[in-house]
């Protein structure tokens, strides 16, 4: 299995994780824990939100339900994500808003 | 032929409360809550201080990690909730099962939120939870063996009631009193409950659990209960933070 490089450029923090994990799995890696603020991990609190700086292709795409809540949250455009949302396909890039 | 198993929620599945009367009940339950949430203000020490501009340190942090643990312990019971309301209603089961899924580690937020003020996580799991915090997780333990789960889930309806109608203020509040960034975590605790419409949700897992007359005059009683358990953990977080001396000793 694949592992894509996830950065995270608000923290200066690199991870690599399996194709299809779920961003919010950082939090179980080595220097993971509290990178990306975490709540209810279901897409319903806003907590981990972020903004993908490079690689918006590498993660599946947003739902209705996830944009509209994201847009709820005052935030538009579509590089904005919640990361429980996200799974990583490629290398990527993100910036921690949450 | 006989069939002898049981508690699996079959037999007549269609609700005792029809779509009107579960909507009229839910608004005569909301006009109780609503008395009760003005009784609170008039019986409660100082039920409303974290909506007034002057908050107390001591009060404020005790108060997020007595939340976070009150939350912690009753994710545990609201869980063994679950089994005991698949028995009664799978339908119910189902809608409580999504319910406990966004709510399961609402606690991390609130103890993000502490952090965010100087008690670190290690301070916090240091700290033991207040009797009345106990008791309240105790009285669902004993709900849930004794009288069933009618009493767990309207807990839920109380407070999730009751958050998204006071939540909001008590946040405005805050964001001037503690700061905007230092209470991103209970925010978003607000966002779900709000947006999401958990009051809702409860309600309507608490639709498929009411059999007759009988389960809502439970439900009146146990939304009292509920209220009255509250009010001892405030009573215990005034005494040990804000009280005086002489309060305390008397």
């Amino acid at each position: 299995m694949a592992l894509h490089k996830l950065t995270v450029s608000s923290h200066g923090v690199d991870f690599e994780l399996p194709s299809n994990s779920p961003l919010t799995d950082i939090e179980w890696e080595a220097g993971g824990k509290n990178v990306i603020p975490l709540g209810c991990r279901v897409g319903a609190c806003g907590a981990c939100l972020i903004k993908v700086k490079q690689g918006l292709d590498a993660l599946n795409p947003r739902n209705d339900e996830e944009t509209a809540f994201i847009e709820l949250l005052g935030y538009s455009g579509a590089d904005y994500r919640l990361a429980c949302q996200c799974l990583i396909r490629g290398e990527l890039a993100i910036e921690v808003i949450g | 032929m006989l069939n002898r198993v049981k508690n699996v929620g079959y037999g007549d599945r269609t609700p005792f409360l029809n779509a009107a009367a579960s909507v009229n009940l839910r608004g005569e339950i909301d006009s109780i809550i609503d008395e009760q949430v003005d009784q609170w203000y008039k019986t409660v020490p100082q039920a409303a201080h974290l909506e007034g501009k002057d908050v107390n340190s001591a009060y404020y942090k005790r108060h997020l990690i007595e939340t976070a643990w009150r939350i912690r312990l009753l994710r545990v019971a609201e869980a063994k909730a679950l089994v005991e309301v698949a028995k009664v209603s799978p339908e119910a089961a189902q809608i409580w099962a999504h319910y406990e899924q966004e709510e399961m580690l609402h606690d991390d937020l609130f103890i993000q939120d502490l952090q965010r003020v100087g008690v670190s996580r290690e301070e916090f799991l240091a700290t033991e939870p207040y009797l009345s915090t106990k008791l309240l997780a105790g009285f669902f333990s004993y709900l849930l063996d004794h009288e069933g789960p009618l009493g767990v889930i309207a807990y839920s309806y109380l407070v999730e009631y009751v958050n998204v109608k006071l939540e909001p203020r008590k946040l405005e509040a805050l964001k001037g009193s503690v700061g905007e960034s230092k209470i991103v975590g209970q925010i978003s605790h607000s966002h779900t409950d709000i947006n999401d419409d958990h009051p809702g949700e409860v309600w309507a897992a608490l639709r498929f659990l009411i059999k007759g007359e009988q389960d809502i005059a439970a439900l009146k009683r146990y939304l009292a209960e509920h209220q009255k358990v509250l009010a001892m953990y405030f009573n215990e977080l005034y005494l040990d933070t804000l009280a005086s001396p002489q309060a305390k000793v008397a």
